[in-house]
């Protein structure tokens, strides 16, 4: 024990009275205190004592052997853990253990936790948990086979701990059940075909900067220009129209019309209609502000097709004749979509405004749809039969619809329900009502999980084989059991050996583990918010909705193949490939990607391997018209290091003022950000933030690379608080993979965060260790990743409630 | 790529649904209704909230010392000049619970929102145990909705839909909305002018109520069947699940009731308006398409009580429409910066402008003897000054309307320094008729609201 450490005890010890020490009635000399015990009385309770409490934190009286009998300590001690492991105490400048040191410690200590929480597990207590409405889409589309659009039917999610799957979030309000009834009652309409579904008009329109050039999807023709593909749901039988929109300039000119254009229309690739617009009428002359003639706003009037479809969901397209011979990859110069020169414009190429899709007139039920499979799996001959294929039908939706074998109290108020619509109205009717009934359910709507009999209250045990399959579909999927897992769980299969690996296997396999592709990397990485930022067009002349989809796509394709080709957690920073197309590559300086088509390209070069180098990351992490260091490196605490720095006090300062105080000039930014930082309490937390993002620097709020800005040459260079040096993003993604423990743990616990639909509490930390430590064994794989969490404690298990 | 998610039409109506006029509504067919309500001048409540404060010195007028004088109107309020007697500026109001509490650092702007319409202070936290208290909004429900189908309409300019974090620590639920109809259920709001259409009329893509009503009768067999299994899932589950339950109890009384409403209500003709096909893409139209439905609402007595964001907390919506390319909250934290400060200021005028249009709109609706505007009582402002700062004192409050005789316009009033925005409040829901003694952290009353 060093001098330091005997005057903190003793110090202790006066302060309080009964010192740990004196609190244990032996008759032994004194013991050496523990290592960690040590450690804490010679580089902490300086600070973390009774009296002090920096942070509201002290350490004065813990002891390590106590692990386990004071549920407040082993938070305590949890945050002990984190902050060896990390090395982010004692603060820079303070002296510090050597990094064996700090490894030694936090290792004994986590033995211990682990060793205490393996025998008495907490694995929380989630309340039931209310699909949110992504998971409600795909509910309705395993339950019925019917595609719905969800952001029309239901109100969003609100999200917490970054997902938007938190049951301890998902509430009810009267409003949010208005709408699940409408939506109840326009869904069981669809699933069954009610003919009586009146016409509805659907329109899809084409985001006005997006440019229409080259072929936009693999929905579309080889030899097409521009246009638009949609997939449609037809609900019945019968006739519907289809009306085209062409885009108007500034001035409401049809944009395009000096020469013709064939526009074809396409449903189920198969052609529908064909039109030629444009060279042929009576066009105002040029002037500064031009009056549009009647034809220059009107040639689109009639781009219409009225038509016979089948029910079902059907894939619509509109797009051009590529008419010019011009070789690929060698484009016009074209000017911004948000400059005037391309608003006012009429004589930009034609562009597709909108596919707008009514009906259905003069609609029949379709015989034989894929939802009318899935409901009917009976259907009576004779009236005396109704009632018995009622039951059989509305037990089989229960099931599924409940996740769990159901009995006749289950199914008997639905056939009531059943009853009440079939009077005066036909079988078909009873059954859709009964479907509505089935739709506002509550255990349709929540997740719900039972305590077993006569356990005792605030017990952990393990859930029953049918709610960990609904826990693993909710995980993997966003949806519902499919019947061979419902089955192998209902047989009380699923837990044993190698099922559940063989399960997630073949759950991954299935396109629907897309969900976790969209939904748990769409919030990580902030990927949804794309949809939504704003780049200034005055600071980033170059964004248009081309380059925003492309964004979306590369990380998307990206990550999906990450997880699909079962590659290690530490890919995403390392990988040297990613997906572009030409609008992209071009953003990026990559060579010789021409088409709108995606497709894997290996880029070594210039930091783009890895997630650090993807523009959507870069994007969502600026402000509109600047990047933000601060910003960025935030993201890079929180998501990819785990340790989120204090959060700022209260009545921050601002900025300071834009002008030099002496020589009246104008400050950059980074200058003012120093500025900033000189005020202590500022720079408590940018000294871990602004350095993570000056590294990213060469990468411009829309993440085209740049050496210098405004003529100033850029200076990717940082230094950490403790010392590290690195530069650029190269430096970063080295300085991430030196704490790839910090990293995947920090990817288990979001990961967790998702599948369990709650925080990560310190009660899981030992669960997290052991995924990580398990992970590991298997070069951190993705499948070992997911099967290990699945395995824990707290995906396993639950504790009972306290009444 | 194949799209498959619908754009977002830039056109706000469906063409072709059934018989409809086009806005503005026709005043001629309004006294068919109005009748009904013309005994007793009806009592409607508005909120409308500018989120991330303002640029308080083009906000509040000089006043030389004076506790109350005629209302100067100042920059930010010239889009409302033409209303100025229907105005009634009240400074010096402050909402001392959203200010941090020792430890909690960050999150001025969670709180701001947590704690305007409630109170009280919000409980930092990221997930299980959200905790604010029943909004001021709410409290007048109670009261006004039992006349109505609707209690009240949350209604936002800004979907819930984000990624990732809002205020460090917070939920996103607290910047999200501005209404708590218990301590623990904070309301969402809606955004989309589709959904709310269909709120207030069906699905059917008309405003007759005849038809919703019948579509509706039909849905009491299944709040029978839900209400009962509920009932029987209760019993097995524990308290934490019992109160999820019973939000989802509630939600089914309240469509109940809201059935047993309409039967007792007079049949009336209502002035057909297009069923919005979704959420227009530029945000001027948005704006004024969710004012004009504020306005339906109101005239068809559906509520009569609305709260209204322009946008959450720590929105980061860019203007470019009106030369501001900068995201709104970073824009807020101008530092002083002179050129930014110009650009907030626009800014705030662009809101103060489309809150025109709706005061603008009230002004022309007939309601009894006198127009919509004579009978609100409507709520204008933030729950942070300057933004710059976090600061939640000197809050910019406007009245506006002439709340059914009880509020004289035209005036500012200022009131003690930190006198408590629930002193404000407690003071509206009295002249609401709604019975509350005391309310948050209110202390008192606001004299001279109707001198």
């Amino acid at each position: 024990m060093t001098a330091r450490g005997i005057v903190g005890s003793v110090a202790m010890t006066l302060l309080t009275g009964v010192g740990p020490l004196s609190a244990q009635p032996t008759s032994e000399s004194p013991a050496a205190p523990s290592p960690a015990r040590a450690l804490l009385d010679q580089y902490c309770i300086a600070c973390h004592n009774d009296r002090a409490r920096q942070a509201g934190l002290s350490l004065q009286s813990l002891e390590d052997p106590r692990i386990g009998q004071v549920p407040a300590e082993t938070e305590i001690w949890e945050k002990v853990v984190r902050k060896l492991r990390s090395q982010t105490m004692p603060p820079p400048g303070r002296p510090r253990p050597e990094a064996a040191v700090y490894h030694r410690v936090a290792l004994s200590l986590e033995t211990e936790l682990d060793r205490v929480s393996a025998a008495n597990p907490n694995p929380g207590q989630p309340p039931i948990h209310r699909l949110n409405r992504v998971e409600y889409r795909n509910a309705i589309r395993d339950l019925l086979g019917l595609e719905i659009d969800e952001r029309e039917l239901l109100p969003p999610d609100e999200s917490g701990y970054g997902f938007d799957n938190i049951a301890d979030i998902l509430a009810v309000s009267p409003a949010l059940l208005d709408r699940y009834m409408l939506a109840a009652e326009r869904v069981s309409r669809l699933a069954v075909g009610d003919a009586a579904i009146g016409p509805s008009v659907e329109t899809y329109t084409v985001p006005y900067t997006l440019w229409q050039e080259g072929r936009m999807s693999e929905a579309l023709p080889f030899g097409s220009r521009g246009g638009l593909a949609v997939q449609h749901h037809f609900p019945l039988d019968g006739e519907y129209v289809i009306t085209l929109e062409l885009q108007r300039a500034y001035g409401n000119h049809i944009r395009g019309l000096g020469e013709p254009n064939d526009i074809e229309l396409r449903l189920d690739r198969a052609r529908v209609g064909q039109f030629t617009v444009g060279g042929d009428g009576e066009r105002a002359p040029w002037a500064a502000v031009s009056q549009p003639t009647f034809w220059e706003q009107s040639a689109d009037d009639g781009l219409e097709v009225r038509l016979d479809v089948r029910a079902g969901t059907r894939q619509v397209s509109a797009a051009f004749l590529d008419r010019t011979a011009v070789a690929e990859g060698v484009l016009d110069a074209r000017p911004g979509v948000s400059s005037h020169a391309y608003s006012r414009d009429r004589n930009a190429a034609m562009a597709l405004e909108s596919i707008e899709i009514s009906g259905p007139y003069n609609a029949v039920t379709p015989e034989d749809t894929p939802s009318r499979q899935l409901v009917f799996s009976c259907y009576p001959a004779l009236a005396s039969q109704e009632r018995s294929c009622a039951t059989e039908i509305l037990s089989g939706l229960a099931r599924r619809a409940f996740r769990r074998p159901v009995n006749d109290a289950d199914v008997q108020p639905l056939v009531t329900l059943y009853d009440e619509g079939r009077r005066g109205a036909d079988f078909e009717t009873g059954i859709q009502f009964a479907l509505r009934g089935i739709l506002i359910d509550p255990e349709f709507l929540f997740r719900v999980e039972r305590d077993p009999a006569g356990v005792a209250p605030g017990t952990a045990f393990s859930i029953t084989d049918v709610e960990l399959a609904s826990r693993m579909s909710f995980f993997l999927w966003s949806s519902l059991p499919d019947d061979e897992l419902l089955e192998v769980a209902a047989r009380g299969e699923l837990r044993e050996p190698g099922m559940l690996t063989r399960q997630v296997a073949r759950m991954l396999r299935d396109p629907r583990s897309g969900a976790l592709i969209d939904n748990f990397f769409g919030q990580w990485l902030l990927l949804r918010n794309m949809r939504t930022v704003t780049p200034d067009p005055d600071a980033f002349l170059d964004f248009d909705e081309n380059l925003r989809g492309a964004m979306e796509e590369e990380t998307s394709l990206f990550v999906e193949s990450q997880v699909r080709e079962d590659r290690s957690v530490l890919d995403l920073l390392t990988a040297d490939y990613t997906f572009l197309n030409e609008r992209l590559a071009r953003h990026y300086g990559v060579p010789h990607v021409y088409g709108n088509h995606f497709r894997r390209v290996k880029v070594a070069t210039a930091g783009r391997g890895g997630l650090l180098g993807q523009a959507s990351i870069l994007t969502t992490t600026s402000y509109p018209n600047r990047t933000s260091p601060t910003k960025r490196g935030l993201w890079v605490l929180e998501n990819l290091l785990g340790s989120p720095p204090p959060p700022p006090p209260p009545e921050v300062p601002g900025l300071p003022d834009a002008t030099h105080p002496d020589e009246g000039r104008q400050l950059s930014m980074r200058e003012r950000m120093e500025v900033h930082r000189t005020s202590p309490v500022c720079a408590s937390c940018h000294v871990l933030m602004d350095p993570l993002g000056f590294s990213l620097e060469n990468f411009d709020g829309i993440g085209s690379w740049r050496t210098d800005e405004g003529g100033t040459t850029i200076d990717a260079s940082s230094t950490l608080p403790d010392g590290t040096h690195f530069n650029g993003p190269a430096g970063l993604r080295d300085l991430l993979l030196s704490r790839e423990e910090r990293f995947v743990e920090t990817v288990t616990e979001k990961l967790l965060t998702y599948a369990l639909g709650r925080g990560v509490e310190y009660t899981d930390a030992p669960a997290v260790r052991q995924v990580v430590r398990d992970t590991a064994r298997m070069d951190y794989r993705w499948s070992s990743l997911i099967v290990s969490i699945i395995e824990s404690a707290p995906f396993q298990m639950r504790r009972s409630r306290e009444p | 790529m194949i799209i498959t998610k619908k754009h977002l039409p830039r056109r706000t109506f469906l063409r072709g649904l059934g018989v409809s006029l086009a806005l503005p509504m026709l005043d001629s067919m309004v006294p068919a209704f109005a009748s009904a309500t013309s005994a007793q001048a009806t009592r409607r409540l508005g909120v409308v909230y500018v989120p991330n404060g303002m640029f308080m010195q083009n906000w509040t007028p000089a006043m030389l010392g004076a506790s109350s004088g005629p209302l100067e109107i100042t920059e930010t309020l010239r889009p409302l000049a033409a209303h100025r007697d229907r105005l009634l500026m009240v400074s010096g109001l402050c909402s001392e619970e959203g200010i941090a509490r020792p430890g909690e650092g960050a999150g001025d702007h969670a709180r701001a929102a947590g704690a305007f319409l409630t109170g009280v202070h919000p409980k930092k936290t990221e997930g299980h145990d959200i905790r604010a208290g029943v909004s001021m909004d709410q409290l007048a429900a109670r009261v006004l909705g039992r006349e109505t189908q609707l209690a009240s309409l949350e209604l936002s300019l800004e979907s819930a839909e984000r990624a990732g974090s809002c205020d460090p620590g917070y939920s996103c639920a607290y910047a999200n909305t501005l209404c708590w109809s218990s301590d623990t259920t904070p309301l969402p709001m809606a955004s989309d002018p589709r959904a709310v259409f269909e709120r207030l009329f069906g699905a059917g893509g008309t405003t007759d109520p005849a038809a919703w009503l019948e579509a509706r009768q039909h849905d009491r067999s299944l709040l029978d069947m839900v209400t009962a299994k509920v009932a029987r899932l209760k019993g097995e589950l524990g308290h934490r699940d019992r109160i999820k339950l019973n939000e989802y109890l509630d939600a089914v009384r309240d469509v109940e009731r809201r059935i047993q409403m309409a039967e007792q209500q007079p049949t009336r003709e209502l002035p057909a308006m297009d069923q919005p096909a979704g959420v227009p893409g530029r945000f001027e139209d948005h704006a004024k398409l969710m004012f004009d439905l504020q306005v339906l609402a109101y005239q068809a007595d559906l509520t009569r009580v609305i709260t209204f964001m322009l946008g959450h907390e720590t929105s980061n919506r860019a203007y470019p429409e009106i030369g501001v390319p900068d995201a709104h909250h970073a824009l807020s934290h101008h530092g002083g910066d002179r050129e930014l400060i110009e650009r907030l200021k626009k800014v705030d005028v662009h809101l103060a402008s489309m809150f025109a249009y709706y005061v603008g709109r009230l002004a022309s609706t007939p309601d009894g003897d006198g127009t919509l505007l004579d009978s609100v009582m409507i709520l204008y402002g933030s729950g942070l000054s300057d933004g710059n700062r976090h600061n939640h004192h000197d809050l910019p409050t406007l009245l506006v309307g002439g709340g059914a005789g009880q509020l004289r316009g035209g005036r500012h009033l200022q009131v003690a320094k930190d006198t408590p925005n629930a002193n404000l409040f407690l003071t509206m829901l009295g002249k609401l008729g709604v019975p509350v003694e005391a309310f948050g952290d209110s202390t008192g009353r606001v004299q001279a609201l109707s001198v």
